[in-house]
């Protein structure tokens, strides 16, 4: 497992259920711009994660060994965005077999089970299931 | 999209504009705030809204159902509701989480409970005002009612239900009455173990009853998908259901107040409790090609 995705499971373990919520959230507002070459309409049509009720497009390329994450969320989706958020903060630029590596049960790990509904919960594995599967 | 004064019971929606209107008015009116993501009341909200959310608030952590009696009467105490003052409702995703909200409070007898039309998503639209500061209320008396169990349906009054024939509404997905989805496979204590539906339910998926802005549809839409299409006929008795019986919820407002079904009930154990449930009776209409 990652340093960076080590880390971030540290801090969301050690604190309370409202504070992780806090968490998130702030995650949610910390998403990095979205590059130029992105931003068409035909790019966002490949990117689109089906499994997700929300409205979810993600960008993954190998550079080297390492592998780039680029995403967009709903803004009325701040639940998705924030773990989307996380999921770039702990994968992006780091290397794949680390990335492909990353626990299925990252939400349990955040500790945001008990918070997120289970269907929420379906689309933010199946973000992450992607994720893994592009660094593979 | 003006408001339909020919639904049958108008004075259940409220508009925008006349919240906007009369927010600061919280001595009579609470408005509550009922979302399907459980951050976005934070991220900005009507100014005097408080926050209820369907995971933390509404359920009870032990057993499945909802919070009711004394704990029902401590919530809404929390948030200055006396038994006296008029919930108002409204939530993303079409208020389908604050129709779900406006049901659970029924269900515990507190019927002063409005919805605000287009929800959270026209509010925003229209540019009105939000806040991100959080309104403390001082503590409301509130006396726990006697619940309305008539518009709830539990597993086995919808089977007797199923087996006279009478009306029964699927507000799923086509795939998921179908057959065709049952669950995701990264979670299985999530998954249903059978998929389709109640048999001779009419599935009309929630969100039809909705137009783009968010708010519901004229009456004469609204009886053309449930009169005209899934075949109800009026005075009938009807029961909705989904997964969890929250989409479901929000069909059963739509049935009972704009289209004016008397006994209407939201069987809220829903496809997580019939798809799982031994010896259920299925229809399964999905073929695997």
């Amino acid at each position: 497992m990652s340093d960076a995705l080590n880390d971030i499971i540290d801090v969301f373990q050690s604190v309370d259920a409202e504070t992780r919520l806090d968490l998130l959230l702030d995650y949610s507002g910390r998403m990095p711009k979205l590059p130029e070459k992105y931003q068409s309409q035909a790019a966002h049509d490949l990117a689109r994660v089906q499994e997700c009720m929300t409205p979810v497009f993600l960008w993954m390329e190998k550079e080297g060994d390492k592998l780039r994450i680029f995403a967009e969320v709903a803004e009325e989706a701040p639940t998705v965005k924030g773990f989307v958020s996380i999921l770039i903060a702990a994968f992006d630029n780091q290397p794949c077999a680390d990335v492909a590596a990353a626990p299925t049960d990252l939400v349990k790990q955040l500790g945001l089970d008990g918070q997120i509904r289970m269907n929420r919960a379906v689309g933010l594995t199946a973000i992450l299931s992607r994720v893994r599967r592009a660094a593979a | 999209m003006a408001q339909d004064k020919t639904y049958a019971h108008p004075e259940m929606l409220v508009s925008t504009d006349w919240v906007n209107e009369h927010r600061g008015e919280t001595d009579k009116y609470r408005i509550v705030e009922s979302d399907e993501d459980v951050l976005l009341y934070a991220t900005g909200h009507i100014p005097e809204a408080v926050k209820i959310d369907w995971v933390n608030d509404l359920n009870d952590p032990i057993v499945r159902d909802y919070v009711e009696g004394d704990a029902f009467a401590a919530l809404c105490s929390k948030h200055g509701i006396s038994n006296d003052t008029t919930v108002i409702f409204y939530g993303d995703k079409n208020n389908w989480w604050a129709c779900y909200a406006l049901w659970v409070f029924m269900l515990n007898g507190h019927t002063k409970c409005l919805i605000m039309d287009g929800g959270r998503k026209k509010w925003v639209d229209e540019g009105k005002p939000l806040t991100k500061d959080v309104p403390k209320y001082p503590p409301a008396k509130f006396k726990a009612n006697a619940k309305n169990p008539a518009i709830r349906a539990l597993r086995d009054q919808t089977l007797a239900h199923a087996k006279a024939k009478k009306a029964l509404i699927d507000v799923r997905s086509p795939a998921e009455f179908s057959g065709e989805r049952t669950h995701m496979p990264e979670y299985p204590q999530e998954g249903v173990l059978r998929g389709g539906h109640i048999p001779g339910a009419k599935n009309v998926p929630w969100a039809k009853a909705v137009a783009e802005s968010g708010e519901f549809k004229p009456r004469a839409e609204l009886e053309k998908l449930y009169l005209g299409e899934a075949g109800l006929k009026p005075g009938e008795e009807v029961v909705a259901y989904c997964r969890i019986g929250e989409r479901s919820s929000h069909t059963w407002f739509v049935l009972k107040y704009l289209l004016g079904f008397e006994d209407v009930k939201n069987y809220d154990g829903s496809w997580t409790e019939w798809g799982n449930a031994v010896g259920m009776p299925i229809e399964k209409t999905y073929q695997p090609k």
